[in-house]
């Protein structure tokens, strides 16, 4: 049979529950005039009684939505093509009751009707109608504040489809308002959330203890906290997760953007504010109900002068907020990730009561986000999401759902080039880990883009690798015997020695074996002509790098950052001053409660039975939750002492220059891409080098490749040993003994 | 073709569009009836309203003991008067509406018991002087839903009246003429003509 095209109803059809066929259609399932039948269309079905189309056309198909499922109601498909499988003759008995809630046009409507006269109204309108178990009724034709009929259940219940007589009996189980009715569909698909359990508990909480509890309150005489402040940075889900707990709660919201309120007649915005919270009023008689306050930092910021208009806005909303009594029982959250800027009267108790305080997430949180983001991604059983969490320190849930949409997209770049793989793999996120950045950093100074470097290719310093590894590498590996013995984390490390001994590459390399995230700031970056700039940004800088702990912040040659106070310099120089910042950033008294992240865990308070890899990723969690400094200077005798005491740059590790085994290898390691003649004896190259640096020896070697060009014209193959020794005698050590000497004086 | 059935739905159809065309001029006739009476509510509610705008404290008037209220009284009496009337009204205009639905569902009920004997090309056949069954019972029907549509506003309109509010009483005959719908009694009346034919056979 060929299929049915849907066309838009006759106007003169609209509430009479038709569904137009064509005769030979009708015939065919066997309908006769005014047979019920049921029509399932995408999303829903809608119950119709059948006609023959008065131009007895077949392949056609109009129906009235009268009697349909809700969603089928709100968003009414058109121009669908319908087989005719679709459509099913249902038998309707006469029904004996049927329970129904009433949905009105306006509050006032329901407030001020007597539900005697609402009943009357809706039996008589019921009558000789088509009814499906949870169904709505659209009774919009009859153009009154009766809007709809949601059919709840049926007598006898062992049909889901009647029809209603006059001797059917109707009971009303409550009257709402359509936006109620609305809100309520559309608030279906759910939205999931990973990390962000705690919140939202003690969010459903304050929304439904109120409605589960009423007397006990009232007797206790208590009022149930009514705002919540959410705090945190762009990207951590506030927004989200209101929406998700208004969605688990089955309660009403009202949105409030910031910019949407504001109008530009004097007068308006204050006006519009007034209207909203009246409609969040009037909600809340219906239900619960949450008033939203999107990006509040634009909507009430801090009062300054004395005329402003925004001064108006924001006493106005202090008034609405206090002029909120008991019968109220609307939840206010507000959101807004610059907290500072928000006038103080708004944080107060009795305004906004709790403020909760959501970070960017840590270890465990980024790892449950992770599975939730995959969860509907069809991931290869080889992504381990622990690691994926480990790699991707300082994202927010919206970098990581941008990462999880960067890795699909990958993976269909991959299949369109006709690989064949379904699935989407390790490789696929570690690719889009290089595109996608934490937006923690976005716009931080220190953000750098570093070519990795492997331990191996530094050749010697044995020990200082070792040291380096104890205070980077080893809190992120094995946390566990860390907290067994009762270790803390090193707060910094300094690397001090000649210049030209491969300082910088060692901590070039510490960053890519662990991958933690890397910052790293100049002189450059940081002063600035304003006084009180470089300090700012100096702060700013930490404040970022907590945010994404664990993290490398990297001053290179920090005495030319910052001076000494000893040295008699004049005082109260940007030098000192930004000495002191560091100071206190390093080891000050705590750190600011905005900068909170996750929940205050113990590690103690854990339970018995909680497996071992979980235990292990909190440990790395507590003993990682700081950033490290690692500092290099050659020029160590003039720091600050209170720098370099234990607590803030603790290991001080001293970089010497390269002695003969050293030198060797990092000939080795030099000459790795060389072709050298077999003649070629690295080990007396690295006897005749005494006092040689590291960047001495690459220039060594690089002057005896190009004297090797020189010498044989450009079609040179091999380096030949005399080419080394020439290039030697024309080179003078970059290092004195005397220089090593100084060095080598303890510090402290 | 079972013609006895067709038939007898024939004279069921026949005897129900000469009701309903009967029951469409009761009906018509008490709307007319029902204007001046809704106009007078309205001018009622307009004399009440004046009446709690104006201070006779500080009018000539306050000679009179208690004339507010003796006055507020007197208003009420007359709105009282006034509703039962449309009241009476109402009454009747149900039991136009229920006379109209039974001649609909007596029709659709002999069709009912008729459907054995019936097939869809019987019920949709038409000739020159007889439109179909089924278009024809669909016209009883939507005069029917039209009757009924027109019979709940207007009930829901008088019955969502109140005392306090007195500008929406004042409203009230403008918004009883503005239920009027024309084109549906049009409607009615286009499938009188269609009909004629047929009524005379």
């Amino acid at each position: 049979m060929k299929t049915l095209r849907q066309l838009s109803v006759d106007p003169s059809d609209l509430g009479s529950q038709r569904c137009r066929l064509g005769p030979g259609l009708m015939s065919d399932l066997g309908l006769n005039l005014g047979s019920p039948v049921l029509v399932s269309v995408p999303g829903g079905s809608c119950l119709c009684s059948a006609w023959p189309r008065s131009d007895l056309a077949e392949g056609f198909l109009q129906m009235d939505l009268k009697c349909s499922s809700p969603s089928v109601m709100l968003h009414p498909h058109s121009h669908l093509h319908l087989e005719p499988g679709q459509l099913t003759p249902v038998s309707c008995p006469k029904l004996k009751g049927v329970k129904i809630t009433v949905v009105v046009q306006s509050v006032d409507f329901k407030k001020y009707t007597p539900s005697r006269i609402i009943h009357e109204h809706v039996k008589d309108v019921l009558k000789g109608v088509y009814v499906h178990e949870k169904h709505v009724i659209n009774l919009e034709d009859f153009d009154t504040e009766i809007r709809f009929v949601i059919i709840e259940s049926l007598n006898p219940d062992c049909t889901s489809t009647g029809l209603i007589t006059s001797k059917t009996g109707v009971e009303i189980c409550g009257i709402q308002t359509v936006r109620h009715f609305r809100s309520h569909l559309q608030d279906r698909p759910q939205v999931t959330l990973g990390g962000l359990e705690e919140v939202s508990a003690s969010m459903r909480e304050m929304l439904q203890l109120p409605l589960l509890y009423p007397n006990t309150l009232n007797s206790l005489g208590v009022s149930c906290p009514r705002g919540v402040l959410l705090v945190g940075p762009p990207g951590v889900g506030k927004t989200l997760l209101v929406h998700k707990v208004v969605g688990e709660v089955g309660a009403s919201l009202v949105v409030v953007k910031g910019p949407e309120v504001v109008g530009s007649r004097p007068g308006e915005s204050e006006e519009k504010l007034r209207a909203v919270f009246k409609r969040a009023r009037s909600e809340a008689v219906e239900g619960p109900c949450v008033l939203f306050l999107d990006e509040l930092d634009s909507l009430c910021p801090r009062r300054t002068g004395s005329s402003s208009p925004e001064n108006r806005l924001v006493a106005q909303l202090l008034t609405l907020m206090d002029g909120m009594d008991q019968s109220d029982r609307f939840l206010m959250v507000g959101a807004t990730n610059r907290p500072d800027s928000l006038d103080s009267a708004l944080r107060r108790p009795g305004r906004f009561d709790r403020e909760v305080i959501i970070g960017a997430p840590t270890l465990q949180q980024r790892k449950s986000i992770l599975s939730v983001l995959c969860a509907t991604v069809p991931v290869c059983p080889s992504v381990d999401m622990t690691e994926l969490a480990q790699r991707t320190s300082g994202y927010v849930g919206a970098d990581l759902s941008a990462l999880c949409r960067e890795a699909a997209m990958n993976a269909i770049r991959e299949n369109s080039k006709g690989s064949g793989v379904k699935l989407v793999s390790m490789h696929h996120f570690q690719e889009a880990l290089k595109v996608v950045r934490p937006s923690c950093l976005r716009s931080s100074l220190g953000r750098t883009e570093l070519s990795p470097v492997s331990w191996e290719q530094i050749g010697g310093l044995d020990d200082v690798k070792l040291k380096l590894r104890q205070s980077i590498e080893w809190p992120m590996i094995y946390p566990e015997a860390f907290i067994r013995l009762g270790l803390n984390c090193p707060r910094g490390v300094l690397l001090y020695g000649p210049p030209g001994c491969a300082k910088t590459t060692l901590v070039r390399a510490a960053a890519s074996s662990s991958h933690c995230s890397f910052l790293s700031v100049s002189g450059a970056d940081l002063y600035s002509p304003y006084v009180g700039d470089s300090e700012k940004a100096l702060a700013q800088l930490f404040r970022q790098a907590r945010a994404c702990a664990p993290c490398i912040l990297f001053l290179d040659e920090i005495d030319s950052l910052i001076g000494s106070r000893s040295t008699g310099q004049t005082s109260n120089s940007v030098h000192t001053r930004l000495l002191s910042v560091l100071l206190n950033e390093m080891d000050g008294v705590g750190l600011k409660t905005l900068e909170r992240r996750g929940n205050e865990k113990i590690l103690q308070a854990e339970g018995v039975e909680e497996n071992h890899t979980h235990e292990k990723l909190d440990c790395q969690e507590v003993s990682n939750k700081d950033v490290m400094v690692v500092a290099a200077t050659n020029r160590p005798d003039s720091l600050d002492s209170a720098l370099l005491r234990p607590g803030r740059l603790d290991h001080i590790i001293y970089v010497p220059p390269p002695d003969k085994q050293a030198r060797h290898a990092i000939l080795k390691a030099c000459t790795h891409s060389m072709p050298l003649a077999a003649d070629v004896n690295l080990e007396e190259l690295a006897a005749q080098t005494g006092l040689y640096s590291g960047a001495d020896l690459g220039n060594l070697c690089k002057e005896a490749a190009l004297l090797a060009l020189q010498c044989e014209n450009m079609e040179a193959s091999v380096i030949k040993h005399t080419y080394f020794l020439q290039s030697l005698h024309k080179m003078s050590p970059s290092l004195t003994a005397q220089q090593i000497h100084t060095y080598q004086t303890p510090l402290r | 073709m079972s013609k006895p059935g067709v038939a007898s739905l024939h004279e069921a159809l026949q005897k129900s569009f000469q009701g309903l065309e009967n029951n469409q001029k009761i009906w018509t006739s008490l709307l007319a009836e029902c204007v001046p009476l809704l106009e007078s509510l309205g001018n009622l509610a307009e004399q009440s309203k004046a009446l709690s705008n104006v201070q006779l404290s500080i009018t000539p008037l306050r000679v009179f003991p208690d004339l507010e209220d003796r006055l507020r009284f007197k208003l009420q009496e007359a709105m009282d008067t006034v509703l039962v009337k449309l009241n009476e009204k109402m009454s009747s205009f149900q039991s136009v509406r229920d006379a109209i639905t039974n001649h609909v569902s007596g029709v659709v009920q002999l069709y009912e018991q008729l459907t054995d004997s019936l097939d869809l090309n019987c019920v949709t056949e038409r000739s020159a002087t007889a439109p179909s069954i089924a278009d024809m019972m669909e016209w009883l029907q939507d005069a029917g839903r039209h009757y009924q549509r027109q019979f709940m506003k207007r009930k829901l309109l008088l019955q969502t009246l109140r005392p306090d509010d007195l500008t929406l009483m004042e409203s009230a005959p403008g918004r009883w003429k503005s239920l009027a719908s024309q084109s549906a009694e049009d409607n009615i009346t286009d499938a009188f003509f269609k009909v004629s034919f047929f009524m005379e056979s």
